[in-house]
């Protein structure tokens, strides 16, 4: 008997300090191939928040990063990411190296990032509006102006992700406009993650009402996806900047001295009369893209400064 | 019986024990808790304002009926795949190395460490000179074990970027604190005369506890790291959520996009997952002597179960080792590159993170609000443990193989009739609980915001669900271990089966089921923040508000209050746990 | 039942554990008020034996009577009913340690309380006096309300016996009841368990490896060995011949039983 337990501690010994060698082993291994061949053929990486269906971005961004790779000439790859935050962190960290960022968030990257710049938005982002949506069943009717929106006072309510500008951080601010806190509704506010969360929420019931970004609302409704029987808009909000594209400027070290201007020029260059153009330009939901610069960001910033969102 | 004696058996009787008040320390302590949990629920706001979302129950019953058919498009499966081993690969790698941590640290946080160093082993006080290093060591093991993983793993974010490092080290840091501890206790309660005899004759500590301390402590080392394993499964899953791939990100992912199918076939993985590691570490840690986590934490470990590694076990060993090597095979599935540890970026970020927080923005006038938010996680932490210990008392009965034919509330029947309905109520119950364990409590709490408003009430609700799989898998361990022979002798004597459990069953059962409560109520306490994370209420949603919004000095803040409310707990459950014993 | 029917009857016994034969053949009987001690090396199967006479062990050949009744018969609350008649004392005690000794004492009611009795004596102890007296004949009443496990291992021993006592049994077992006291405590015990057994006309088999206190203490002694019975005569009539028999250390002593 205690042989046999001599003989069994022993082979639990040697098994352990096999798994153990072979941990050791095989981890340097993997560590060789990275640190050689850093710069030219490390990949541009880029990002967006995630504002919709991951699988729709993932469509989409696998689409861009061809396009950009055939006209940059360095490898391209897109990189999805959970949240709004994480997006501004791995841009911050340089994970990501451009990012498709909402005006908020685009904002947050540019004060964490020096030298980081805003380079091109879409033609309908310089004019960009949220929509207020609600269940047909709630009997909420369409309003007329800001002051209408008293009448969601005591109803349940989502916003898209706390970062968001469409979906949380310029509706929240036309709410206090109109004298609507938070506290007004009922229960507690939601954060559904995304536009896409939000109007599948609403249209099931879950909240009474809800604000998303004009573009996906617009997209969904033409798609279909968006059931008229069941939601309808209850008012459009006034302009405001919103998504952008923010690139870090150590690319420049990376690729050449001029590749900002290069992607810039890329993104400006797509065009609606080329198909396959035209497909990425659809989902993106624009005809164009357009250039911008930081300082069309200042409302944004301040209004995030006043909610909290930017210290 | 003769009338005078009876009265001279009365008069002794009254003369030697009275009959003990029913007001002594525990039913004040039972009344103390049973207060905390009703103001926990008045903190919940349920008497106050709209709890419960009634127009979600239809987005709630698709969710469910989705679970009779997932996704199993072979895309979605491979994804599942390729998830579920990067999993499995963190958990590994973050078991191997917080062992490796803990075995260091265990040794150096040990007071017969010291007391060899010092050469004051033979005396019976821990002497001061020994003291001093020794709490030094305490101490800083028990900072990183006040946060949780999550935390970690958003901090290592900043320095690392999106990289397996993160939910590595994540994992390894805490883990390894709490392994020290665990390692360190074990160390301290093994007999000491093999080393005493070593270090007299001349060895030197090091040497003297390589050949007799930590072969005698082997068999439990190697058992609590098989449960280590476990928890960093469940860990490596949660970390899914701050975008560290595998499980957990995959399901936030579809969560998101509220692919229901997607996200049961995720589920369904999980729970394999979860059941397949549960069941072998389970199998490993009974077969090495130490089935229960309660035995190494309040160490009894001279008693009666030392380890056994008989015949049998050769079968399993076997079987084991094949886990091994696949989970091996499995760990390099993903690339680490270690270089990132001391690459220049990493200590460039890392200055820059310190400068992003140092000064602490500590401003007076947030003091109400924290201490506000304080008082409602705490009311969280404590109707979650309420739950989960009054759920995993409830299923970890039928959980355990009692009822069976030949248990011991079931000793003679054969009957096959009883075999089925034994065998299906066993199952039944044990896989409620894996589904409760298995699924990380920010799912949970995802899940629930579908019919509940946000607030501490879905947080709590989720964080409980979590906790009751593990205690209720725990405390149905602790059952099937209890001495059979005072429950045999009183079924001898003609008790029926709830007598025998009343009697037997409950009393032995029940402070070790208390223990393990208050043990996974500081556990809880830590998990509050990452349930708030996705909108539950609390110190969390705070936390997630200054993470969104880059305020990282007023992080550090928040962060502090939550160590601080950590310790209080910590050493509450510890005085609770002293007196239960 | 008349004093000369058996209060147990084996018919050709035989106790198996997996491949190991424990019990062979075995066949008894043991009348109402008799004193009997089953002397025998360890392992020669005597607990298994106390383990059939109770019922908490079903034999794997052969026919267990008790009470005039096959216990492979009855139905679980009938073998209940025989239960309750017979107490059982066990080397290791067997107490639930967590308890107070008044609930341990009690549990030997617990035969015939109702639940909802049980769970109220739980909260607040119900006859009380019963438990007193027993616990003040075997000389400890001062430990009532004491924690089981606060006791020595010879007031568990005496805690157990009060049980037995509480229950009021026709029939007593005893598995060995001394072998962790020493000699003053055990002659104690072995004094106490005669008494019970001649105030009351108790019966009372009781397993030991103190063949002096067997033959002091009981009127019929039954030699076990290698899960045979070697012999089966009054106490006076035993020799020491038939003890060294018993006890012979055999050079195949590991070899299995299953030759016989």
């Amino acid at each position: 008997m205690s042989v046999g337990i001599k003989s069994m501690k022993k082979k639990l010994l040697c098994g352990i300090v096999f798994f153990l060698l072979t941990l050791a082993a095989c981890s340097p291994k993997s560590s060789e191939t990275s640190p050689s061949g850093e710069t030219k053929n490390q990949p541009f990486t880029v990002g967006a928040i995630p504002d919709q269906d991951p699988e729709k971005l993932q469509r989409l961004y696998s689409k861009l990063a061809t396009y950009l790779q055939k006209q940059l000439g360095v490898p391209v790859t897109y990189k999805p990411v959970t949240d709004y935050t994480a997006a501004v962190t791995a841009f911050k960290v340089g994970d990501l190296d451009m990012v498709w960022f909402g005006g908020l968030t685009g904002v947050q990257a540019q004060l964490q990032v020096k030298g980081a710049q805003a380079i091109a938005q879409r033609n309908i982002d310089n004019q960009f509006h949220s929509i207020f949506i609600a269940n047909k069943t709630t009997g909420l009717k369409p309003i007329q102006n800001i002051n209408g929106l008293k009448e969601l006072k005591g109803h349940t309510f989502t916003f898209g992700s706390e970062s968001s500008t469409s979906g949380r951080l310029m509706p929240q601010y036309f709410l206090k406009q109109a004298g609507v806190s938070l506290n007004d509704f009922k229960g507690q506010v939601g954060f559904s993650s995304s536009h896409d969360a939000t109007l599948k929420l609403v249209e099931a019931g879950t909240y009474d009402a809800g604000v998303l970004n004009e573009q996906v609302w617009k997209s969904r409704v033409q798609s279909g996806e968006a059931n008229l029987n069941k939601v309808e808009v209850l008012w459009r909000t006034p302009s405001y900047y919103d998504y952008h594209w923010v690139i870090n400027p150590s690319v420049n070290q990376r690729y050449g001295n001029d590749f900002i201007k290069k992607v810039q020029t890329a993104l400006l260059k797509l065009n609606p009369n080329v198909p396959q153009q035209k497909e990425i330009l659809d989902l993106f939901g624009a005809q164009k893209f357009i250039p911008t610069k930081n300082s069309n960001y200042a409302q944004i910033e301040t209004i995030g400064r006043d909610i909290g969102m930017i210290k | 019986m003769p009338q005078i004696e009876h009265k001279a058996i009365q008069n002794s009787v009254a003369k030697t024990s009275t009959r003990p008040t029913l007001f002594n320390q525990r039913s004040l302590w039972s009344l103390f808790g049973i207060a905390a949990i009703i103001s926990s629920i008045a903190q919940t706001g349920l008497f106050r304002q709209d709890i419960i979302n009634p127009g979600g129950w239809s987005v709630f019953l698709h969710f469910l009926i989705a679970s009779l058919h997932p996704d199993l498009s072979p895309e979605l499966l491979s994804l599942t795949l390729d998830a579920t081993i990067v999993t499995l690969a963190y958990a590994m790698y973050g078991t191997a190395f917080s062992v490796f941590l803990g075995l260091v640290g265990g040794v150096l946080a040990s007071q017969v460490w010291w007391q060899s160093v010092f050469m004051t082993y033979s005396h019976r006080q821990f002497q001061p000179t020994a003291i001093a290093p020794w709490l030094i060591i305490r101490a800083l093991l028990s900072i990183p074990r006040a946060i949780h993983e999550l935390i970690w793993g958003l901090f290592f974010i900043n320095i690392f970027g999106l990289d397996p490092l993160v939910a590595i080290l994540a994992i390894t840091i805490p883990f390894g604190a709490v392994t020290a501890k665990v390692f360190s206790e074990i160390l301290d309660e093994t007999p000491r005369q093999p080393l005493i005899a070593l270090l007299s004759s001349g060895v030197s500590p090091p040497k003297a506890f390589i050949y007799s301390l930590l072969p005698q402590a082997f068999p439990y080392l190697l058992s609590y790291t098989f449960y280590r394993f476990e928890c960093s499964i469940r860990s490596a899953a949660v970390l899914g959520i701050i975008g560290a791939g595998g499980l957990g990100y995959q399901i936030l992912l579809s969560l998101q996009s509220l692919r229901y199918e997607q996200i049961w076939t995720f589920f369904f993985a999980l729970f394999l997952l979860n059941g397949s590691v549960d069941f072998w570490s389970a199998l490993l840690r009974h077969h090495l002597g130490s089935p229960n986590r309660l035995d190494l934490n309040s160490l009894k470990l001279q008693g009666s179960k030392r380890p056994t590694i008989n015949r049998q076990s050769h079968l399993i060993l076997f079987a084991s080792s094949i886990g091994a090597i696949a989970l091996l095979l499995c760990s390099f599935s993903i690339k680490i590159d270690y270089t990132k540890l001391w690459a220049p970026r990493t200590i460039q970020l890392l200055e820059e993170f310190i400068g992003e927080v140092f000064p602490p923005n500590i401003n007076t006038t947030q003091f109400g609000e924290l201490f506000n938010l304080s008082t409602q996680t705490l009311a969280m932490s404590i109707l979650a443990i309420a739950l989960a210990g009054l759920g995993g008392m409830l299923l970890c009965f039928p959980a355990a193989r009692i009822l069976l034919p030949g248990g011991v509330l079931n000793p003679i029947s054969q009957s096959p009739h009883h075999w089925f309905w034994g065998t299906i109520i066993l199952l039944l119950t044990r896989s409620l609980l894996l589904i409760s364990r298995a699924i990380p409590a920010p799912i949970w709490a995802l899940i629930l915001l579908f019919i509940l408003f946000p607030g501490i009430l879905p947080g709590a609700i989720a964080l409980g669900l979590h906790n009751l799989g593990i205690l209720g898998r725990l405390m149905a361990e602790v059952i099937e271990e209890l001495d059979e022979r005072p429950l045999r002798s009183l079924q001898a004597l003609g008790a029926t089966s709830p007598q025998v459990f009343l009697y037997g069953v409950l009393p032995n059962a029940l402070p070790q089921f208390i223990a393990y409560i208050l043990y996974r109520w500081e556990v809880c306490m830590r998990e509050t923040v990452i349930v708030g994370l996705v909108g539950a209420g609390g110190l969390g949603r705070l936390l997630t508000e200054q993470l969104s919004s880059f305020d990282y000095k007023s992080l550090v803040t928040t962060l502090l209050c939550f160590i601080v409310l950590t310790f209080g707990v910590d050493l509450l459950s510890a005085s609770f746990r002293r007196l239960v014993r | 039942m008349s004093g000369t029917d058996p209060i147990f009857e084996l018919k050709h016994v035989a106790k198996r554990f997996g491949k190991s034969r424990v019990l062979a053949n075995i066949n008894l009987q043991i009348l109402a008020g008799e004193r009997v001690a089953l002397v025998g090396p360890s392992g020669a199967g005597k607990s298994t034996l106390l383990g059939l006479l109770n019922g908490t062990q079903l034999p794997s050949q052969g026919e267990v009577w008790v009470f005039g009744r096959n216990l492979a018969r009855l139905s679980p609350s009938q073998l209940r009913q025989v239960q309750r008649r017979i107490g059982t004392i066990y080397q290791q005690l067997h107490l639930v340690d967590n308890l107070r000794v008044i609930h341990n004492l009690n549990a030997g009611h617990l035969g015939r309380w109702s639940l909802f009795k049980a769970v109220v004596s739980l909260f607040f102890p119900l006859e009380v006096e019963t438990a007193a007296q027993a616990l003040f004949k075997v000389g400890i009443p001062e430990k009532l309300y004491e924690r089981t496990d606060q006791l020595s291992g010879g007031q568990k021993q005496r805690v157990a016996l009060a049980r037995v006592l509480v229950q009021n049994p026709i029939v007593i077992l005893a598995d060995e009841p001394i072998s962790s006291l020493d000699l003053g405590r055990s002659r104690e015990i072995m004094d106490l368990l005669r008494d019970m057994s001649e105030q009351t006309g108790q019966t009372l088999i009781i397993s030991l490896h103190a063949i002096e206190l067997a033959l002091s203490h009981c009127q019929r002694i039954i030699g076990l060995r290698q899960g045979r019975i070697l012999f089966d005569v009054p106490a006076p009539e035993v020799l020491p011949e038939m003890v060294e028999a018993l006890y012979r250390i055999e050079n195949a002593r590991t070899e299995p039983i299953q030759k016989i």
